[in-house]
């Protein structure tokens, strides 16, 4: 079961209709909207990838295959622009 | 499912703060003529044109290389840039926008590009009697009531080809910078030290006039842009950050998208935007 940890170069900032990131090492800064703030949110409390595509099933009206490829593709974006790294637990 | 929203329109990445890249030895910035380095409590500031240098130790401000033979200009420059940067220490920081209060006192932060019309509509303000913080740049502060807007006093500068709605202008032909792209001259303006925050407009040059209402994200994604520190890596940046959510959460924000018709009308527009 994978899970993730923020990288000591992300900035977060929550608000009320999404979130801003800023890379400390790239100097990039990312728009976050609602559902990819709730992911963010769930990463900052190590939630593993099944754990993050069961709540947003739960939370929205998504299924499940659709959940699973946009977390997927939002966890991509954020390990390729390191603000998240795996872990081993 | 969508899960990041782009503000192209295709990308995920939305941008960079106006000039600062980061390498082992620093966070390089730009800022006007000066290039700067930052690394923790040091930073070391380059006036390109001049070669003039200052640097910053722990808060002091140490004369560098050629800065005693460089230009008043240069220097005051230096020093401006220098205070920027000491004030983060002091959880006060610098954002690319102007600023005016209104009549009833509080201010409104107008940001944007360079050649978004912030000078140009501050000016406009100015003339009919609204106190100036500064038309480039202001410094933020976060305080029990809300945010701060502190004055940045520099010249206010507006371009002499504005002489058609703003005939004093004629009065300064002789003191126009004609190496400066946009023709500016030095205008004068009340200026003022602080006051409260009341509201954020982003400026967009266009084909008509359009006031809307701007989401907080987007409006946090423009002060960062316009924010040349906030990612300076003196451990200040999480304050930093902090201070500009806190300003978009806590007044409206809109997007102003102006002709020249705002130069007669500002004044209106902000004051429909307070309610």
């Amino acid at each position: 079961m994978t899970r993730y940890r923020i990288t000591n170069d992300a900035l977060s900032a929550s608000l009320s209709d999404g979130a801003v990131l800023l890379n400390l090492y790239t100097k990039r800064y990312f728009s976050l909207n609602d559902t990819a703030s709730r992911i963010w949110t769930l990463l900052e409390r190590h939630a593993s990838e099944d754990e993050i595509v069961d709540t947003l099933v739960g939370e929205y009206e998504v299924e499940l295959p659709e959940a699973k490829q946009a977390v997927r593709r939002l966890l991509d974006d954020l390990l390729a622009e390191r603000l998240i790294e795996p872990t081993s637990t | 499912m969508e899960v990041i929203e782009s503000s192209d329109g295709g990308g995920r990445h939305a941008g960079a703060p106006v000039g600062a890249s980061e390498s082992s030895t620093g966070t390089y910035w730009r800022c006007g003529s000066v290039d700067g380095v930052t690394a923790g409590p040091t930073s070391r500031l380059v006036d390109v044109e001049h070669g003039a240098e200052l640097r910053i130790w722990h808060g002091r401000l140490l004369r560098g290389p050629g800065y005693a033979a460089a230009p008043r200009l240069a220097r005051q420059v230096l020093a401006r840039l220098g205070a920027v940067i000491n004030l983060r220490s002091h959880a006060r920081y610098h954002v690319h926008a102007a600023g005016v209060a209104a009549p009833d006192g509080r201010a409104w932060l107008l940001t944007g590009e360079t050649g978004s019309g912030k000078s140009t509509l501050t000016y406009a303000l100015a003339r009919q009697g609204w106190p100036v913080l500064g038309d480039d740049g202001v410094v933020l502060e976060r305080v029990a009531q809300g945010i701060i807007a502190h004055s940045w006093r520099e010249p206010l500068q507006v371009s002499i080809e504005l002489e058609a709605f703003f005939p004093e202008l004629r009065e300064h032909d002789a003191l126009v910078n004609w190496r400066d792209p946009r023709h500016r001259v030095a205008v004068s303006a009340k200026f003022i030290k602080r006051a409260r925050v009341a509201g954020v407009i982003v400026l967009e040059r266009g084909t008509n006039d359009e006031l809307s209402a701007l989401a907080p994200t987007s409006a946090l994604a423009t002060l960062v842009r316009q924010s040349t520190f906030v990612l300076v890596t003196d451990g200040h940046a999480p304050s930093n950050l902090a201070t500009l959510r806190d300003l978009v959460e806590s007044v409206p924000c809109f997007l102003l998208r102006h002709t020249p018709a705002q130069l007669t009308s500002i004044d209106a527009t902000i004051l429909s935007a307070a309610g």
